[in-house]
C-alpha cells in the first residue's frame, strides 16, 4: 500500500481509531497493529506475506537458540541459520537474475553458449529493509548486545510494523521492541505533530518529487543520445532532489504515522545536501542504513582498528556492498564504490592537510558543501542511469563532451526543477545545524498554520499520484 | 545492556552498545498550540479548495467526469466476457459512438475499451487469447495508428490489468467516489499538467511540444463525449487544433535525406499486419464470436495524412477483403457524412448521438447480411 494513496488514508483512519478505542486491551491493540501491518503489505501482493512470516519465525527461534546455546559452535550455527535464511531470501528474489545474467556473460566470455531460462521472479517490495532489520536482531543477540525478546507478538510487530516496513527507517530491535512492552497512545501534541510530519512527507513526495522534479528527470534520463550541458545538469540535479524528497518524504511519513500511534522512530535524514565531506554526508543521508552497515559490517570486519590499509579496504567493502544493497546492478556497485573512494580520499586529505584557521569560516564550509554536493551528483548519475553506458553518456553530456548533443528539456521542466533545487540547497544549508522541531518551536503560530495550509492545499490540488516511492524497489 | 524486554534477566555481561542511540527514539514535539494551528489550517484549506473547485467549474470542468485511468479500463475489460459486444479502437471510437444510443437502438449496452493514441490491434489479440470471450468486437480503425504500431500511448493498460494489486483496485474505487462529486479531480487541473502546458518560450532549436488538450467527458462505464469547452470556447478550440498540427508533424514519417517524400509502406508490411489481425479474428470466430471494422469521420489536417498516406485500396479494402469482415466507413454512406468536427478529429457530443443513430442501422444491416450470406 502506498502512503500517497486514498487507500492509505482510509486504512490509517481505521488503524488510529482501533488503536485509541477504549475497549481493547494493549495485547488486542498490538494484534490489531500486527494484522493491519500484514494487510498493509498484502495490499501489494498477498502471497509475499509468507516471506515476512518466514523471516519472523526463523529469527525468533534462531535468537532464542543462540541465547541459550551452551557453546560457541552452536551459537555460530544458529546465527548462520538466521543469516542464511535472510540472505537466502534476499539473494534469491533480488540478486538471482543478476547472478544468472553475469554467469551467462562469463560463460559467453569463455566461449560457452549458455542460455538460461528467463528469470521472471518478482522482487517483493521492501525486502532489503525487513531482512536487514530482522538480521540485526539475531546479530545483536549473537554479539551479546541484547537479550532476545520475550514476546513473539512484540517481535512479529517489530518485523512488520507498517509505517517503516517497506522503506525504513531500518529500526534496531533495541529501538522498537521495548516500545511494545507498555501501552502506547499518542498524546494530543504528539498526534498533531505526527499529522504535521505526515503532511510534510507527503508534500515532499507528491508535490516536490513527483510534480516539480520527476518531469525533468524522466525527460533527461529517458532521452536517447547525448544531451546539451544544461539539460544533462538539470536532469541530474533534479534527480538529486527527486531521490531526496522521495525517500526523505517516505521516512518522514513513517515517523509521523508511528508518532500518531504513540511510537517513536529514528531520524533517517538530516539535511544531507549541507554535508561538508562524505563522512558528514553519510551521517545525514539514510542514517539508519549507514549506521547499520557501520555496526554490522564495517566494525565486525575490523573497522579502523587494524591499520590504515585495512581501514581503506574495509571502507571500500562496506560501501560496495552498500551500493549492491540498493539494487542488483553494476551501476549501483559503482555508485557505492565512488562513495567508498570519496570517503577514503577525504580520510587521506584530513590526514595530510595541516589545519588552517580559515577552515572553520563559513565561506570555506559553504564551498566545501557545494563541492560535496557536486561530487554526490556525479554518483547519482550511476544510481539513476539504466546502464553503465547510459551513465557515461550522461557524464560526458554534463561536461560538454557528448557528440550530437540535443536539447530535450523545455523551460516548463527546467524552471520548476531549478527553483526547487535552489530552494532545497539553501534550506539544507540554513538547517544544517538545527532540526525541524527546533525551527517550529520558534516560528510564529500564524506562520505554521499558513505553511501547513499551503502544503495541504498543494497536496489536494496535486491529488497524489500513482507513482510508487523509488526506494520500494530496494 | 539494552534488553528487548522490560526486564533484564540475561546472563551476559554488559557490553558497549554504540549502535543504540536513545536520542533517536525520543521524538521531541515542539511546544505549540497544535489544536488551534490544525483547526486554522483545515478551515483555510477548505476555503481554498472551495475557491479552487469554483474556479475550475467556471472553466467548464464538471463533477462526474471520470478519469480515463488504467483502473477504469480494467474494470470494463473484466466485463468483456461471454457474448458481449466490445468496442476497441482509438479516440474516435471513444468519442463518436454513443453507448446510450447504441443500447437504445440494439437493446444491448456495448463495452467500451477504446483508448486514445493506441492501436486496437493489441486489444484484439488480448480478446482473441481470452477463452472466456466469444462475443462481437467492433474495431475502430484509424489507419495511421492501426497499421504502423501494435502498441501506442496507452498500451500499458494490459500489463496493469495483469498486475493490478488489491491496493490499486481499492484506490480506483475510492477515487471514483471523489470524481463523482468534484470537478477539480480532473487530471488537467494538476499543477504538473498546468506547468507542462504553460506557454513559455521555446529554447533555440527545439520543436514545439505536443500537449493534447482535454477533449472528453467520460462516464463510469467509459461512455465518452466531447468536452463542451471545445464548442463554447473558440480560443481553446484553436489551441486543440494547434496541438494536432504539432502532433501530425511530429509523428509523420520523416522525408528522405534528399528531401523527397518518404516511400509508402511496402505491401509485405501491410500483409504482415493483416496476417496477424487475421489470426486473431480466426481465434474469435472459432469460438463463435465475430469481428467487424468501422472508420469514423475526420477532417482538416487529418485528411491529407490519412487519405494520401493510407489510401483505402491498399489498407482498408484489403483488410476487409482478406479477413472477410464487415466494415463500415463514413466515406461510403451519405448518412455518415457532413458532421461537425470541431477540432478535425472527433464529433461533438450532439453530433456523436446523431452519428450513432445513423451508423447503427447501417452496421447491423451489414452484419445481418453477412450472416445471411454465410460469412464466417
Amino acid at each position: 500500500m502506498l502512503f500517497n494513496s486514498l487507500t492509505f488514508v482510509v486504512f490509517f483512519i481505521i488503524v488510529v481509531a482501533l488503536h485509541n478505542a477504549p475497549f481493547f486491551s494493549w495485547r488486542i491493540k498490538k494484534f490489531n497493529l500486527l494484522i493491519a501491518s500484514y494487510l498493509f503489505y498484502a495490499a501489494w501482493n498477498p502471497p509475499f506475506v509468507i516471506l515476512l512470516w518466514l523471516s519472523t519465525l526463523v529469527d525468533w527461534n534462531a535468537a532464542k537458540w543462540i541465547h541459550s546455546a551452551t557453546n560457541e559452535t552452536r551459537r555460530r550455527l544458529f546465527l548462520l541459520l538466521s543469516l542464511a535464511t535472510n540472505l537466502g531470501i534476499l539473494g534469491f528474489f533480488k540478486y538471482g537474475g543478476f547472478l544468472l545474467e553475469n554467469f551467462q556473460a562469463l560463460m559467453t566470455a569463455i566461449g560457452l553458449d549458455y542460455q538460461p531460462a528467463e528469470w521472471g521472479i518478482i522482487l517483493p517490495i521492501g525486502i532489503s529493509f525487513y531482512t536487514f532489520q530482522t538480521m540485526a536482531y539475531s546479530l545483536d543477540v549473537y554479539l551479546r548486545r541484547a537479550a532476545p525478546a520475550k514476546s513473539l507478538l512484540d517481535f512479529s510487530l517489530f518485523v512488520t510494523f507498517f509505517p517503516q516496513l517497506v522503506a525504513g527507517p531500518i529500526v534496531r530491535p533495541s529501538q522498537l521492541i521495548p516500545q511494545f512492552a507498555e501501552p502506547k497512545k499518542a498524546t494530543p501534541p504528539q498526534f498533531y505533530w505526527g499529522l504535521g510530519l505526515i503532511t510534510i512527507g507527503l508534500f515532499e513526495k507528491i508535490v516536490l518529487a513527483d510534480s516539480f522534479l520527476a518531469p525533468a528527470v524522466d525527460a533527461a534520463f529517458g532521452a536517447s543520445g547525448g544531451l546539451a550541458t544544461l539539460d544533462a545538469w538539470t536532469g541530474v540535479l533534479a534527480f538529486s532532489g527527486q531521490i531526496f524528497f522521495d525517500f526523505s518524504g517516505y521516512s518522514t511519513i513513517a515517523i509521523g504515522a508511528a508518532l500518531c500511534l504513540g511510537f517513536a522512530l529514528p531520524n533517517n535524514f538530516r539535511f544531507p545536501y549541507a554535508a561538508i565531506g562524505f563522512s558528514d554526508f553519510w551521517r545525514r543521508w539514510h542514517i539508519s542504513l549507514s549506521t547499520w552497515l557501520r555496526d554490522y559490517l564495517y566494525i565486525p570486519i575490523g573497522g579502523n582498528k587494524k591499520g590504515p590499509v585495512r581501514t581503506y579496504i574495509n571502507l571500500s567493502i562496506t560501501m560496495l556492498l552498500g551500493g549492491l544493497w540498493h539494487g542488483a546492478s553494476w551501476t549501483f556497485v559503482i555508485w557505492g564504490g565512488l562513495h567508498g573512494l570519496y570517503l577514503a580520499g577525504e580520510r587521506l586529505l584530513r590526514e595530510f592537510t595541516p589545519k588552517q584557521d580559515w577552515f572553520s569560516g563559513w565561506p570555506f564550509k559553504f564551498a566545501m558543501a557545494l563541492v560535496t554536493y557536486f561530487l554526490v551528483n556525479i554518483t547519482w548519475v550511476f544510481f539513476r542511469a539504466e546502464s553503465f553506458s547510459d551513465a557515461m553518456l550522461m557524464l560526458s553530456s554534463m561536461f560538454g563532451l557528448a557528440k550530437d548533443a540535443q536539447k530535450v528539456l523545455y523551460l516548463n521542466e527546467i524552471i520548476p526543477a531549478m527553483l526547487v533545487i535552489g530552494g532545497m540547497v539553501l534550506t539544507h544549508w540554513g538547517m544544517r545545524s538545527t532540526t525541524k522541531e527546533a525551527l517550529i518551536a520558534k516560528t510564529p503560530t500564524w506562520a505554521i498554520a499558513a505553511v501547513w495550509t499551503f502544503m495541504l492545499f498543494m497536496l489536494l490540488i496535486t491529488q497524489g499520484s500513482d507513482s510508487a516511492f523509488i526506494y520500494f524497489q530496494f | 545492556m539494552p534488553s528487548f524486554t522490560s526486564s533484564s534477566d540475561n546472563a551476559y555481561p554488559a557490553v558497549k552498545t554504540s549502535f543504540f542511540d536513545p536520542e533517536h527514539v525520543v521524538r521531541p514535539v515542539p511546544d505549540r498550540p497544535w489544536r488551534a494551528i490544525l483547526l486554522g489550517a483545515v478551515i483555510a484549506t477548505i476555503a481554498l479548495m472551495t475557491g479552487w473547485e469554483i474556479y475550475w467549474r467556471g472553466k467548464e470542468f464538471v463533477a462526474g467526469d471520470f478519469k480515463n485511468t488504467a483502473g477504469l479500463w480494467t474494470e470494463q475489460r473484466n466485463k468483456a466476457v461471454g457474448d458481449a459486444t466490445v468496442f476497441i479502437g482509438s479516440s474516435r471510437m471513444l468519442f463518436d459512438i454513443d453507448l446510450d444510443i447504441w443500447e437504445e437502438l440494439t437493446g444491448e449496452r456495448p463495452i467500451q475499451l477504446s483508448l486514445e493514441g493506441t492501436s486496437p490491434r493489441i486489444f484484439l489479440t488480448d480478446l482473441a487469447n481470452d477463452d472466456a470471450f466469444h462475443g462481437t468486437v467492433v474495431v475502430g480503425l484509424m489507419a495511421p495508428l492501426f497499421f504502423t504500431t501494435d502498441g501506442g500511448l496507452r498500451a500499458e493498460v494490459l500489463n496493469y490489468r495483469k498486475d493490478e494489486t488489491p491496493s490499486q483496485r481499492w484506490d480506483h474505487q475510492l477515487s471514483l467516489n471523489l470524481e463523482r462529486y468534484f470537478a477539480f479531480t480532473d487530471e488537467q487541473t494538476r499543477p504538473k499538467r498546468q506547468m507542462s502546458m504553460a506557454p513559455l518560450p521555446l529554447r533555440d532549436g527545439m520543436k514545439p511540444r505536443f500537449e493534447p488538450r482535454k477533449l472528453e467527458i467520460m462516464t463510469a462505464d467509459r461512455n465518452t463525449e466531447m468536452w463542451s469547452r471545445l464548442i463554447n470556447d473558440e480560443v481553446f478550440r484553436e489551441e486543440a487544433k494547434a496541438q494536432w498540427e504539432i502532433g501530425l508533424k511530429l509523428f509523420a514519417p520523416p522525408p528522405n535525406p534528399d528531401g523527397s517524400p518518404p516511400a509508402p509502406m511496402p505491401d509485405f508490411v501491410i500483409d504482415e499486419v493483416i496476417g496477424s489481425v487475421q489470426a486473431d479474428i480466426d481465434k474469435i470466430r472459432a469460438r463463435g464470436g465475430d469481428v467487424a471494422f468501422a472508420r469514423l469521420p475526420y477532417g482538416g489536417g487529418f485528411t491529407p495524412a490519412e487519405d494520401f498516406g493510407f489510401p483505402r485500396e491498399r489498407f482498408w479494402d484489403r483488410l476487409l477483403s482478406v479477413t472477410n469482415s464487415v466494415g463500415v466507413t463514413w466515406h461510403d454512406h451519405e448518412e455518415l457524412q457532413g458532421y461537425d468536427l470541431p477540432e478535425w478529429s472527433h464529433l461533438s457530443a450532439r453530433e456523436a448521438e446523431r452519428y450513432t443513430r445513423a451508423f447503427v442501422p447501417i452496421f447491423t444491416a451489414q452484419m445481418e447480411k453477412a450472416k445471411a450470406e454465410g460469412a464466417p
